[in-house]
């Protein structure tokens, strides 16, 4: 039974970002992954990372973009931190061996993105992900982290009210062990899998999110769910906000730039929620392509094309056989990332002792109701490292215990029990179909409440039906089973906190649109949203929004 | 469209060898092959192994053979790779297949992958801020990193086929990429410990690598300029060095290859165990008529004059 310090479930950005700061704090950490770290889907994020590296500009410049875009419902001491110590982190990032790109005096070049009032998006052509999560592997072999890598949580121990570790079932050879620790970092990353059409891959199935909430802890802001405005049709994947950073025109059928009425200042620029709700509506009232709108780029320089954005080219011609160059590219909005997760502090606790989470599957707030683009790679770096000392202090603190053996047989029954299922006609696959449909057309772009009530019934049933679902088998070598069972499973639980959380929230407030109560409403609704877990559903708390001193004000672009 | 897929099992724990099953599957022809999979993952057969995860051709861990060819799952569509109403997938060919398309990627790939070291180790004290480096450079370095670690090029290895320990062509760029970063402070070493045996001097520069790569990255031409360097810095065997030396040198004088030249410049002139060993293989050529004419008869072949020129030009850039 492998026995460590710490451990890090996830390999992306927030999870090698922990490792390497635990182990730089002399922890011994390992690293939990269901995929090799290097396939983690941290490489899918071609933008960019925000730093405010120019003299012009400044860190609070960034946290008043920030919190504005968000809608006032991000915690600015949160945002103070990412803003401010971010600077440091992407730095570093150069240090360690990322290659951004460099303007002439061969510095760091800095790109323009939507909802940005400076160009503050440290990039690498459109590749900025991939390129950075090549280097934290580099580093994670460079400082001899151990990886487990194709091993899948299937939940975290705790006894005694204290987090000490994890079982996970090691792929290769299909059995559930336990990974004894002193304290674990969650850095699974998303749940798009619940959605369709979503920008994610099949490995983001809320396993994070669900393993917390499954532990008592609080899922925060899960109604806040982000779609990407460009996304390739009939493919979900993202056509990077670079594109429209870079000049590319969204277009109806009419061939109208239809920003104009929607941001008249900011027009393609206007945040992620503004352009997701000004395409949705220009497909309802009837002057969409196929679902979606046209992003043009015919206009633009081709040499450009080649050096900012050859993956965005590469990819769209690919998948769909356009080339972007000659002919415009439908896109429509498509989920891609959830803004709310499992509550945390700066340091990245949990309020489970030996329980700390980092990344796309925490929520510490900085995002408020609307991620900015650039915000999520950098909120990684620093609250995953952040994660990683606060994780490493703790761990230094206490001596580590192992996990009882009745609890390794209880999993090793419960997965045996599932072999004796009858499903009755269900697959996973028609009910993960099912969910990704209603939360699409319920818990999308818009919301409204007879709509959720349909959604909170539908993901009720489906929960019932999923109790029903069995598998051949548990074990053996790569048997994928278990686990494919167990990611539905994960969605289901969060699908439920996300809509009841969608359900209370009576306003509108950044990725949260509700067609019954459009307006944002400051006086009820300057809060966050916690769902716990309990067995008749998820109950509903709230949290303070912490304003240190930026005020509510109207938003507009 | 209906599809029969004609996917190969192969479980350890059951049977000794792999064998193809169908699974018929109506799908949309615009679908990818790693859709495909999934779907039968989900809706038929949940013990079906197969590595995928971000489905837009960046992550890499989906490659496998769909219709007899190398490709990656999740950027190849099933309209474009059904033939008869069935599509085959296979896992890649030249290592071991652990179960159905889930083969050895520690030994294939990652282990590879850490030999060659692929960490820059900058000079200290670091700057207070970031290095300054010149666009250029990074382009290069970007175009090298775009490499998802598909192992394509390694599959297409010729070298590799009868050499698995050959470190190959995608740990070699991978090399590259830490090479040419000049922000790396430990590039001699790195030519030096590529230079040893199963290392960048064991590529038959077939191009195949090149050929195969679906990103552009060139990887043969990535060996040829870590060769280039270690050349200049004094790295891999004299013999090693005296072979692309003289290479260059015969092409440059004649317009051709001088056979008998190389073999001898090889070795060395004044190595005479060296070409003492070497007898006996040129005794067999001379029985069969295939013994290049001794070097002072090697004729420069018509427009030598033009070769000539192309070289210097090239060693004025």
């Amino acid at each position: 039974m492998p026995q460590h310090d710490i451990i890090v479930i996830g390999g992306g950005f927030a999870g090698m970002r922990a490792a390497l700061a635990a182990k730089e704090a002399g922890a011994d950490v390992a690293l939990v992954s269901k995929v090799h770290p290097l396939r983690s889907h941290s490489s899918g994020a071609h933008s960019g990372i925000n730093a405010a590296l120019s003299p012009e500009d400044s860190w609070q410049a960034h946290a008043e973009d920030t919190v504005y875009a968000g809608d006032y419902l991000g915690n600015q001491d949160a945002v103070q931190v990412l803003c401010q110590e971010g600077i440091g982190d992407v730095i570093k990032l150069e240090h360690m061996g990322v290659i951004f790109s460099r303007n002439g005096q061969g510095k760091i070049d800095l790109m323009p993105f939507a909802g940005s009032i400076r160009p503050r998006t440290c990039y690498v052509g459109d590749s900025a992900g991939h390129i950075i999560l090549q280097v934290l592997y580099e580093q994670m072999l460079k400082l001899e982290v151990p990886v487990y890598d194709e091993w899948f949580v299937t939940s975290l121990i705790v006894e005694d009210g204290v987090c000490r570790g994890a079982i996970a079932q090691e792929l290769s050879s299909g059995r559930l062990l336990s990974l004894d620790a002193k304290a674990v970092v969650l850095a699974t990353g998303g749940l798009g899998r619940m959605y369709e059409p979503s920008t994610s891959a099949y490995t983001s199935t809320a396993d994070g999110q669900a393993l917390a909430y499954r532990a008592g802890i609080p899922l925060v802001d899960m109604e806040m769910v982000q779609y990407h405005p460009t996304t390739l049709m009939g493919k979900g994947v993202v056509v990077t906000e670079a594109a429209r950073g870079e000049g590319a025109y969204l277009v109806n059928k009419d061939g109208d730039r239809f920003m104009e009425s929607y941001a008249p200042e900011t027009l393609e620029m206007a945040a992620r929620d503004v352009c997701s709700r000004a395409i949705e509506t220009e497909v309802a009232q009837g002057r969409g392509v196929n679902g979606g709108v046209l992003l043009d780029f015919r206009h633009l320089d081709t040499d450009r094309l080649e050096d900012r954005l050859p993956e965005t080219t590469y990819v769209v011609n690919k998948l769909s056989g356009i080339d972007i160059k000659k002919e415009p590219v439908p896109v429509r909005p498509a989920m891609h990332r959830p803004i709310g997760g499992v509550q945390v502090d700066v340091q990245g606790a949990t309020p489970l002792p030996g329980l700390y989470a980092a990344g796309e599957c925490a929520c510490v707030g900085v995002h408020g109701a609307n991620r900015l683009g650039g915000n999520s790679l950098l909120e990684c770096v620093v609250f995953g490292r952040r994660a990683g000392e606060a994780a490493a202090a703790y761990a230094g603190s206490i001596p580590l215990r192992k996990a009882s053996e009745s609890m390794m047989l209880d999993q090793e029954r419960l997965a045996q029990d599932l072999t004796a299922r009858n499903s009755g006609g269900d697959t996973i696959g028609s009910l993960r179909r099912e969910l990704a449909a209603t939360m699409h057309q319920k818990v999308g772009v818009s919301r409204d409440g007879a709509g959720l009530r349909e959604a909170a019934d539908k993901v009720g049933d489906l929960m019932e039906r999923y109790g029903r679902v069995g598998i051949p088998s548990v074990g053996g070598p790569y048997n994928p089973s278990l686990s494919t069972l167990l990611e539905l499973g994960y969605m289901l639980d969060v699908a439920q906190a996300i809509v009841a959380s969608a359900q209370v929230r009576e306003e509108s407030r950044g990725a949260h649109h509700r067609t019954d109560f459009p307006q944002r409403d400051d006086d009820n609704w300057l809060k966050h949203t916690v769902a716990s877990r309990t067995p008749d559903g998820p109950a509903l708390a709230y949290r303070p929004v912490v304003i240190t001193h930026r005020q509510p004000q109207r938003r507009t672009y | 469209m209906e599809v029969t897929f004609k996917v190969h099992r192969y479980d350890p724990a059951t049977n000794g060898k792999g064998q193809l099953q169908s699974y018929m599957l109506g799908i949309d022809e615009d679908a990818s092959i790693l859709d495909a999979l999934m779907r039968i993952r989900e809706d038929q057969d949940t013990t079906l192994a197969f590595r995928g995860s971000c489905r837009t051709g960046f992550c890499g861990d989906c490659t496998m053979r769909i219709g007899g060819k190398n490709r990656i799952a999740c950027s190849t569509t099933v309209g474009k790779s059904v033939k008869d109403g069935e599509v085959t997938v296979e896992p890649i060919r030249i290592i071991n297949v652990l179960k159905d398309m889930v083969f050895d990627a520690e030994a294939m790939v990652y282990q590879k992958y850490r030999a060659v070291e692929p960490w820059i180790e900058p000079s200290t004290p670091l700057p207070q801020e970031e290095h300054l480096v010149s666009n250029e450079v990074i382009q290069d370095l970007r175009k090298v990193m775009s490499c998802t670690m598909c192992w394509l090029c390694d599959e297409g290895c010729t070298t590799m086929v009868v050499d698995r320990k050959f470190v190959g062509p995608a740990a070699l760029t991978k090399a590259y990429r830490v090479v040419a970063d000049p922000r790396d402070s430990k590039t001699e070493e790195r030519l030096h410990s590529l230079s040893e045996e199963k290392g960048m001097w064991d590529c038959c520069h077939c191009y195949e690598a090149t050929e195969h790569c679906p990103k552009g990255i060139d990887p043969t031409e990535r060996i040829f300029a870590l060769r280039n360097q270690a050349i200049k810095v004094g790295a891999g065997s004299t013999k090693v060095r005296n072979h692309y030396r003289s290479f260059g040198a015969s092409v440059k004088a004649h317009g051709w290859l001088d056979e008998a030249r190389l073999a001898i410049d090889t070795e060395g002139l004044t190595n005479i165990r060296g070409q003492l060993k070497q007898l006996p293989l040129a005794l067999k050529a001379l029985r069969r008529g295939k013994l290049p004419k001794p070097y002072f008869l090697h004729k420069k072949r018509p427009g030598a004059a033009n070769i000539k020129r192309i070289f210097k030009l090239w060693e004025k850039k």
